[in-house]
């Protein structure tokens, strides 16, 4: 007789079989430490006890290997890890009978969504902060992106990760010997950092300035424009403006969102972790 | 009326103290305030400190910062493709 | 290629089996005493005989418990059942050889849809009107359409015969108190959109802002944009204009029109409170 299959083992395996790389599960609880009112799941989800958190994949490693920057700035990704979280939802309500919703992560009041995707991940077991952005590293794929889901029905959950990802043991050496890592040394206008022990000791990010980067053509440089377009008295300047490359890639990343949601990689493209996975023919 | 439209001299006046407070500039394992909290510590409403952090997460940076932006990933991705596919053809000048 | 007996059965296994929740077929001539001149299958697809029409993609009994506004209000989206019928447009096509046109969710010119979306749901017998607006199917409730425009000689659902509206807890209360769940929600005597009435066990809608709506339905959207734009050229300090183009608002819009795929509809509270909305099924 074979053995019953955990209800934790059947909703990852939704999960993972609609296209997720890692799934994890935290407990609604573990949220209060660090979350402020207003932004845990239970003031979204009355009842709440699980979140279900769904990592999927960056860039492919051929992406990964272009010299031209616009590439990446617009190979966009799939979004699985949110049909991921839709399909564990489906599962959730139709068979178990508990209520089950998609964490909202959407930016909704300028740069907040919500509720935390990056906490979730951390709390979940599939990453922990790194020096880089504060990125959630996974042990085994360095970089993925995640989504969530809130649910009524309680499950075991994940422990968060016994050893950070980061720094990677190459990274840790490289700072004894040179005082910084990859990262450090390729962003030093978004971060700041040092380590100690092995550990990260000190880290900081400038998110405001990361923005102009991560999301160069999008929202923030349509509003920035516009600001500049509506005060420009000159109307040859402000044709020049209005048609210039900047704008109209700016409304073109608005209108294709898709395709361009994350446009800077350069601190995830020197870092050693997940790697591996990386190296092709 | 319209929406709801800061008044640019309570914006000067508190804008750097918003962006101190909340997410803008992080440090590890120290999350930033919410606006609810930023609004008490300031003895301003949640909806006036909330516009505040939006205006001033726009504004930190004029948009020369967008340039630099684009020469730097321009930059980086052809130094570490110049590295790594061992084509000092492409490193940058 | 003629069809062959059980083609309307066929292809409703695979509307459900591409994730549809329900699925029907609408006579296309039933459309032209009902839907405007340019608006009708044949204008979009000539030779139009049928229309199917795929539902789905509701939103979750956790959507509806969910106590913060932006669980709906960022999440409410048409994306999922949109995809279902693009594939359905192409089975059709491949399967039986016959034209097949996905009608595009978004508008023709203004305000207006290619074809309605709603008409073609009650004509093909998935759902009928609420009073509140939204077309409500009787065992699923609230749900989003899909509708494929075909020359494929599909026998015709039909509308259905009892609607689901009005529920009997609105009938009930509509004797008691004179009003119904939606319409206290959201009177239009009281800056809502809606009035209406139910009479011999039929619910009457006698007034309906639809201008009003859509500042409810569509907050953050493009009518949001174009006035925050007007106001932001009209206006002649610079400092407030910034004010303007960087504020909550404006920010909130573009997210929202940036991600309009996943964030269409930002209004719920006539279907929150519905008791037809939610579908039948018990949660814990």
């Amino acid at each position: 007789m074979e053995p019953a299959t955990s209800l934790e083992t059947r909703v990852k395996s939704a999960g993972l079989a609609a296209g997720a790389r890692v799934v994890g599960i935290a407990a609604v609880e573990a949220f209060r430490a660090a979350v402020p009112e207003g932004y845990r799941p239970e003031d979204i989800l009355p009842g709440a006890r699980s979140v279900i958190v769904a990592g999927g994949d960056g860039p492919t490693a051929g992406a990964w290997r272009c010299p031209d920057h616009r590439v990446m700035e617009i190979t966009g990704y799939d979004l699985r890890e949110n049909v991921a979280v839709h399909v564990m939802c489906d599962f959730i309500e139709r068979e178990l009978g508990h209520y089950a919703i998609q964490a909202p992560s959407l930016s909704v009041h300028g740069h907040e969504p919500p509720m935390s995707m990056m906490h979730a991940a951390e709390l979940a077991g599939l990453g922990s902060r790194s020096l880089a952005a504060h990125i959630i590293l996974n042990p085994e794929y360095g970089l993925l992106y995640y989504a969530a889901l809130i649910t009524t029905l309680p499950l075991e959950p994940d422990p968060p990760l016994a050893e950070p990802a980061c720094p990677h043991p190459g990274c840790a050496a490289m700072y004894k010997r040179i005082g910084t890592t990859p990262c450090l040394r390729v962003c030093p206008a978004c971060l700041t950092g040092s380590v100690k022990d092995n550990r990260i000791e000190r880290s900081t990010y400038d998110r405001e300035r990361c923005h102009s980067r991560a999301q160069t053509y999008g929202i923030g440089s349509f509003q920035k424009s516009l600001l500049q377009i509506v005060n420009e008295d000159d109307p040859e300047r402000r044709h020049t403006m209005i048609h210039g490359d900047f704008f109209t890639k700016s409304l073109e990343a608005v209108g294709f969102f898709r395709d361009s949601i994350a446009q800077c990689f350069e601190c995830m493209r020197v870092c050693p972790v997940g790697r591996k996975h990386r190296k092709l023919q | 009326m319209g929406v709801f439209q800061l008044d640019p001299e309570v914006y000067r006046r508190y804008k750097d103290e918003v962006l101190a407070l909340c997410n803008s500039f992080q440090k590890i394992h120290q999350p930033g305030l919410s606006d609810k909290q930023i609004a008490e510590r300031l003895g301003l409403d949640e909806r006036t400190v909330t516009e505040i952090r939006c205006v001033a997460e726009r504004d930190c940076y004029p948009l020369d910062e967008w340039q630099r932006a684009i020469d730097f990933k321009r930059k980086a991705a052809l130094e570490w493709a110049a590295l790594t596919l061992k084509r000092p053809d492409l490193k940058p000048e | 290629m003629t069809l062959p007996a059980d083609a309307a059965a066929t292809l409703k296994r695979a509307a459900l089996k591409g994730g549809a929740v329900v699925c029907g077929v609408a006579d296309a001539a039933a459309f032209d005493a009902l839907a405007p001149a340019g608006h009708r299958p044949a204008d979009l697809l000539p030779g139009a005989r049928a229309v199917v029409v795929v539902g789905g993609a509701a939103p979750r009994e956790g959507d509806w418990a969910a106590t913060s506004p932006w669980v709906l209000s960022t999440m409410g989206t048409t994306e999922r059942i949109q995809s279902v019928g693009r594939r359905m447009a192409q089975w059709i096509e491949s399967e039986w050889g016959y034209y097949a046109l996905f009608v595009p969710p978004g508008t023709s010119s203004g305000d207006q849809p290619f074809l309605s979306l709603m008409l073609a749901a009650e004509l093909a017998g998935v759902g009928s009107r609420s009073l509140a607006g939204p077309v409500l199917n009787r065992e699923h409730g609230f749900m989003y359409w899909s509708a494929v425009i075909t020359t494929a000689p599909l026998t015709a659902d039909g509308p259905e015969a009892e609607p689901a509206c009005p529920a009997p807890p609105c009938r009930e209360m509509w004797e008691r108190e004179g009003t119904t769940p939606c319409l206290r929600v959201c009177p239009l005597s009281d800056n809502g959109c809606l009035e209406g009435r139910i009479t011999n066990g039929r619910a009457e809608r006698t007034g309906y802002d639809a201008a009003r709506c859509r500042t409810r339905v569509h907050t953050h959207w493009i009518p949001g944009f174009q006035k925050v734009l007007e106001t932001t050229l009209d206006e002649p300090d610079k400092d407030k204009r910034k004010m303007l183009l960087y504020g909550d608002f404006m920010t909130r819009t573009l997210w929202a029109m940036t991600y309009s795929s996943t964030n269409i509809a930002q209004c719920f509270e006539c279907m929150r409170v519905c008791p037809a909305a939610h579908g039948l099924k018990e949660m814990r």
